[in-house]
C-alpha cells in the first residue's frame, strides 16, 4: 500500500542489442529510464554528443517528429468528414498485430493518401485567397456598375480624353460650376454614388489637360485607374461571380473527396501511435551513455517487478549486466501510489494538491474516509446522493474512463453514498419534498448539535494529522521528537478538550498543565541559552491559537449542510405556491426539476470545494510532505488506437 | 394589517441579508467573468474549468438568500400571518443578519479577485487549478464563518 517501493537499475549491454532491449523495456511498461547524459560533468556530456551515433540518433527523431506533425495534420483535417466513434463510449479500436503490420508494408500508400490531404488543403488555401480577392474587386467595381465603356478603351482618343474618377459629393456641383465660368470643353457623367462621394466618367479635349488637372487638384477628384481589367465593370462583375460560384463548387469536390479519403484517418491513426511509440523509446535512447560497443543504463522501476523486467530483458539476450539497487539519500526518485480500490478515486485529490515526497507517507488511506464523510455531511439530502450516485454510476458503466477522469467520476460516486448516508441521518429527501423521519436530528431543528459533531469531526481529524506526524518521525528514528513536539500537544490539547466535560474538569487542569509546561520545556531546545530556550517555549505555545481556528473552521460541514437543506426546502416552497391548475402542476414540476438541478449542482462544487479545503489546509499542514515526481515510464503510450501485439 | 415597528426593522435586516451579498456576488462573479471570456477567446476548451472559478463568488448570494429566507420564515411572512414582535426584538433580528449581509458583500468582491487571478492559472497550466480553487476558498471561509453567525443568533432569538 501508499507509496511504491522503488528501486534503480542499473544496465550494462551490447550496443547492437539496444534497441531489442529498450523494446522490451517499453512493452513492460514499469521502467522509468533516468537521463543520465544531463547529470553528468560536462566533458563527458560533450564527448557524449559528439559521437555520431548520437547525431544520427537526433536526426531521426527530428524526421519522425515531422512525420508525426503531418500524421497529426492529416488526422485533423479529416476528422471532421470521418464517422465520429466517440472513444468515451466505444473505447479506442483495438490494432492486430497483422493489421498493424499490413499498414506498415502499405505504408507508401498511406503517405500517398497523406499528400493528397496535403494537396487539397493546399489547394483550399489557394482558393481561399482567390475568393477574397474576387470578394475585394467586386467591392471596388460595384460603384462603376453603370460605366459601359470596358476599361481599356479609357483614356485618350484623337481629339479627348476619358477617365475616371471620384470625387466628393459636394465638389461635383462646384466643379461643373467652374468648367461652366472657365468654358472648358468637358463634361461629368455620374455613374454611381455612395454616402460621402460620387463616381464619374470625366470627359474633355485634350487641349484642356493642364486646366482640368488642376481643378482636379482644386476639388480633391481622384482619378482612379483599373490597370489589367478588360470589359466593363458590369462584365467583370459577372465574370467574377461565376468564378465564386465555381470556387465553391470545387470547395464541394475537396469536401467529397476528402470524404473519400476519411477512410485513410485510421490508418494515419495507427502510424501516428506506432511512430510516437518509436519516438518515445528513440527519445529515451538520448539518455543513456554510450561506447563504441556497449551502453549504460540506469532506471527505476517498482522493486517487486524488478525479477519479472530482469526476465524480460534477459528474454532478449543473455550478454547483459543487470544490477539492482536501493535508492541513495539524495536521489530524486519518482513517485508511484498503490492504494485500495476504495481509496485508490481519492488519490485525485491529493494529485491535485501535489504528490507525495517519495520518502515521506501517502496520505490516500487517512485522507479518503474524511472525505468520504466530509463531502456527505455538505451535500446531506438523500435524494441528491441518490441522483448523484446513479450519474456517475451510470458513466462509469457506460463510458469507457481512464485516469484521473475515471478516478474523478468513481469519488463521486462514493461520496453520493456518503450523501445518502447523512441525507438518511439528517432528514433531507429532496429538502422537505419526501418527508422521512431523521435518523438523529434535523440540523434546523437542532444546530447546536451539528456544530458539535462538526467540531468533534474536525477534532479527530486534527488528532489523526498529528499522530501522523509522530509516526513520521518514529519512523526516522526521531522518538523524542515524536515524544516532545506532538506527544507534549496530544496532552495538552486533551487537557483542554476535557474542560469540555464538567465530570473531566478536575483532572483536565493537571493534565493541561503538563502538556503546557511540558512544551514550555521542550518547544525551545534547538536554541542554545537557557533564556531563548524557555522565550521559545512560552512562544510556541502561542500554535494553540491555531489549533482552534483549525477546529472551528470545521463549522462549514454544518453550513453548508445547512445551505443545502433550506435552498431545496426554498424550491419546494416555491413549486408548492403555484399548484393548483394543470398550468400550476406543468410549473411547479418545472420549478421543482430546475431548482434542484441548480442546487445539486452548486452544492456538489461547494462541498468538492470545501472537503477539498480541509483537508489542503487543516490536514495536511500537520504532516504532509508534497512535492514528488510522478513516475512516468516508458511504455507504449498511444493516442487514438491500442496497439497491445506490438 | 398594521405593522410594528419592530417587523419593519426586522424585515430591513432581511432585505440587506439578501441584497447585499448579492451585489457582493454579482460583482465577484462579473470580475471573474471578465477575466474568463479573455482566456476563452484564446483557448475555448478551457470553459470547464474557467466556469468552475467564476461560480465560487457566486456562493456568498446564495448564503444570503439563505439568512433572509431564515428570517422572514421566523418573522411569520411565509405563513402569511407576521408573527408579533417588538422593537427591541425587531433590532436583534437586524443584528442578526448583519454578519452575513457586510462579510458576504465584501467577501464575495475579494473571493472574486482571487478567482479572476487564478484564471491565469487555468490559462498557463490548467492541472494546478485546484490550487487556485484552493486560494479561493480560504476567503470564502470568512462568508461561511458569518452565515454561521447568522444562522446561530437567528434560532437564538425567541420570539
Amino acid at each position: 500500500m501508499a507509496i511504491v517501493k522503488m528501486e534503480k537499475m542499473h544496465l550494462l549491454g551490447l550496443k547492437k542489442e539496444q534497441s531489442q532491449i529498450m523494446s522490451a523495456l517499453q512493452k513492460t511498461g514499469i521502467v522509468e529510464v533516468i537521463d543520465i547524459v544531463e547529470d553528468n560533468d560536462e566533458t563527458a556530456k560533450e564527448v557524449q554528443q559528439d559521437s555520431k551515433i548520437r547525431s544520427e540518433l537526433t536526426k531521426d527523431l527530428m524526421d519522425l517528429e515531422s512525420k508525426l506533425n503531418n500524421l497529426k495534420f492529416g488526422i485533423d483535417f479529416l476528422k471532421p468528414f470521418a464517422k465520429s466513434v466517440n472513444p468515451l463510449i466505444q473505447g479506442k479500436p483495438n490494432i492486430k498485430k497483422d493489421e498493424l503490420a499490413k499498414v506498415l508494408k502499405d505504408e507508401a500508400q498511406v503517405l500517398e493518401a497523406l499528400q493528397a490531404v496535403f494537396d487539397l488543403d493546399k489547394r483550399l488555401a489557394q482558393l481561399k485567397v482567390e475568393e477574397s480577392k474576387i470578394l475585394n474587386q467586386i467591392e471596388i467595381l460595384l460603384p462603376w456598375q453603370s460605366l459601359d465603356i470596358p476599361f481599356e478603351q479609357l483614356g485618350d482618343t484623337q481629339e479627348t480624353v476619358f477617365i475616371t474618377a471620384v470625387m466628393p459629393r459636394k465638389a461635383k456641383d462646384e466643379l461643373e460650376k467652374s468648367l461652366e465660368e472657365d468654358e472648358l470643353l468637358a463634361c461629368i457623367k455620374a455613374l454611381g454614388e455612395n454616402r460621402d462621394d460620387v463616381y464619374t466618367l470625366v470627359i474633355y479635349h485634350k487641349n484642356h489637360k493642364e486646366a482640368m488637372q488642376s481643378l482636379f487638384k482644386e476639388f480633391s477628384v481622384t482619378v482612379q485607374d483599373f490597370p489589367g481589367l478588360t470589359g466593363t465593370p458590369a462584365q467583370i462583375i459577372k465574370q467574377d461571380k461565376k468564378r465564386l460560384a465555381d470556387i465553391e463548387k470545387e470547395r464541394e469536390d475537396i469536401k467529397r473527396k476528402s470524404q473519400e479519403l476519411s477512410s485513410q484517418k485510421l490508418y494515419f491513426e495507427i502510424l501516428y501511435d506506432y511512430y510516437s511509440v518509436e519516438r518515445d523509446r528513440k527519445s529515451n535512447i538520448l539518455k543513456l551513455l554510450d561506447t563504441d560497443k556497449s551502453f549504460y543504463l540506469q532506471a527505476w522501476l517498482p522493486e517487486k517487478h524488478k525479477d519479472f523486467v530482469k526476465d524480460r530483458i534477459l528474454g532478449v539476450t543473455e550478454s547483459v549486466y543487470i544490477e539492482f539497487k536501493e535508492p541513495d539519500e539524495d536521489d530524486d526518485m519518482p513517485v508511484l501510489l498503490s492504494n485500495a480500490k476504495l481509496v485508490e478515486p481519492f488519490e485525485v485529490i491529493t494529485e491535485l494538491y501535489s504528490l507525495p515526497d517519495p520518502r515521506g507517507i501517502d496520505p490516500n488511506p487517512y485522507m479518503a474516509p474524511f472525505y468520504f464523510v466530509f463531502f456527505g455531511m455538505m451535500l446531506s439530502d438523500a435524494g441528491y446522493g441518490i441522483v448523484v450516485s446513479l450519474l456517475t454510476a451510470l458513466a462509469l458503466l457506460k463510458f469507457k474512463l481512464e485516469g484521473s477522469g475515471r478516478k474523478f467520476v468513481s469519488m463521486f460516486f462514493l461520496c453520493g453514498i456518503s450523501t445518502v448516508i447523512w441525507g438518511a441521518i439528517f432528514g433531507g429527501w429532496f429538502g422537505d419534498l419526501i418527508k422521512v423521519k431523521p435518523l438523529w436530528i434535523n440540523p434546523l431543528d437542532n444546530p447546536m448539535s451539528v456544530l458539535i459533531l462538526s467540531f468533534i469531526m474536525g477534532i479527530i481529524q486534527i488528532y489523526t494529522g498529528i499522530i501522523l506526524n509522530a509516526y513520521k518521525n518514529i519512523r526516522e528514528g526521531h522518538v523524542a521528537d515524536a515524544l516532545m513536539d506532538q506527544g507534549l500537544w496530544l496532552v495538552l490539547l486533551t487537557g483542554l478538550l476535557m474542560f469540555a466535560v464538567p465530570q473531566l474538569g478536575a483532572v483536565a487542569k493537571y493534565v493541561a498543565i503538563f502538556g503546557a509546561v511540558g512544551l514550555i520545556l521542550t518547544q525551545g531546545r534547538s536554541q542554545k541559552n537557557i533564556i531563548m530556550k524557555l522565550a521559545s517555549g512560552v512562544l510556541s505555545l502561542y500554535d494553540i491559537t491555531g489549533y482552534l481556528s483549525d477546529v472551528l473552521s470545521y463549522s462549514r460541514l454544518l453550513a453548508l449542510g445547512l445551505t443545502t437543506g433550506v435552498i431545496a426546502t426554498v424550491i419546494n416552497t416555491m413549486a408548492k405556491t403555484v399548484s393548483g391548475s394543470i398550468v400550476g402542476y406543468v410549473v411547479m414540476v418545472l420549478i421543482l426539476l430546475g431548482g434542484h438541478v441548480f442546487n445539486i449542482l452548486i452544492n456538489i462544487l461547494g462541498a468538492y470545494v470545501h472537503s477539498s479545503r480541509l483537508q489542503y489546509i487543516e490536514f495536511f499542514s500537520k504532516f504532509y510532505d508534497s512535492g514528488g515526481r510522478a513516475f512516468d515510464p516508458l511504455r507504449i503510450k498511444t493516442t487514438y488506437v491500442e496497439l497491445e501485439d506490438l | 394589517m398594521s405593522l410594528t415597528f419592530g417587523q419593519v426593522i426586522a424585515l430591513i435586516g432581511a432585505a440587506l441579508a439578501v441584497g447585499l451579498p448579492g451585489i457582493g456576488s454579482a460583482r465577484g462573479v462579473g470580475i471573474v467573468g471578465e477575466s474568463a471570456s479573455g482566456l476563452i477567446t484564446e483557448d475555448p476548451s478551457k470553459f470547464g474549468q474557467a466556469l468552475i472559478l467564476q461560480a465560487i463568488p457566486g456562493t456568498q448570494g446564495i448564503y444570503g438568500f439563505l439568512a433572509g429566507f431564515l428570517t422572514i420564515q421566523k418573522l411569520g411572512l411565509l405563513s402569511g400571518t407576521l408573527v408579533d414582535i417588538t422593537t427591541f426584538q425587531g433590532w436583534l433580528i437586524f443584528a442578526a443578519c448583519m454578519p452575513i449581509a457586510i462579510v458576504g458583500f465584501m467577501s464575495a468582491i475579494y473571493q472574486g479577485r482571487v478567482a479572476a487571478s487564478a484564471i491565469g492559472i487555468v490559462s498557463k497550466r490548467p492541472e494546478e487549478v485546484a490550487k487556485g480553487i484552493t486560494f479561493a476558498a480560504m476567503v470564502e471561509t470568512y462568508a461561511v464563518l458569518a452565515l454561521l453567525a447568522t444562522i446561530l443568533m437567528l434560532f437564538g432569538i425567541v420570539i
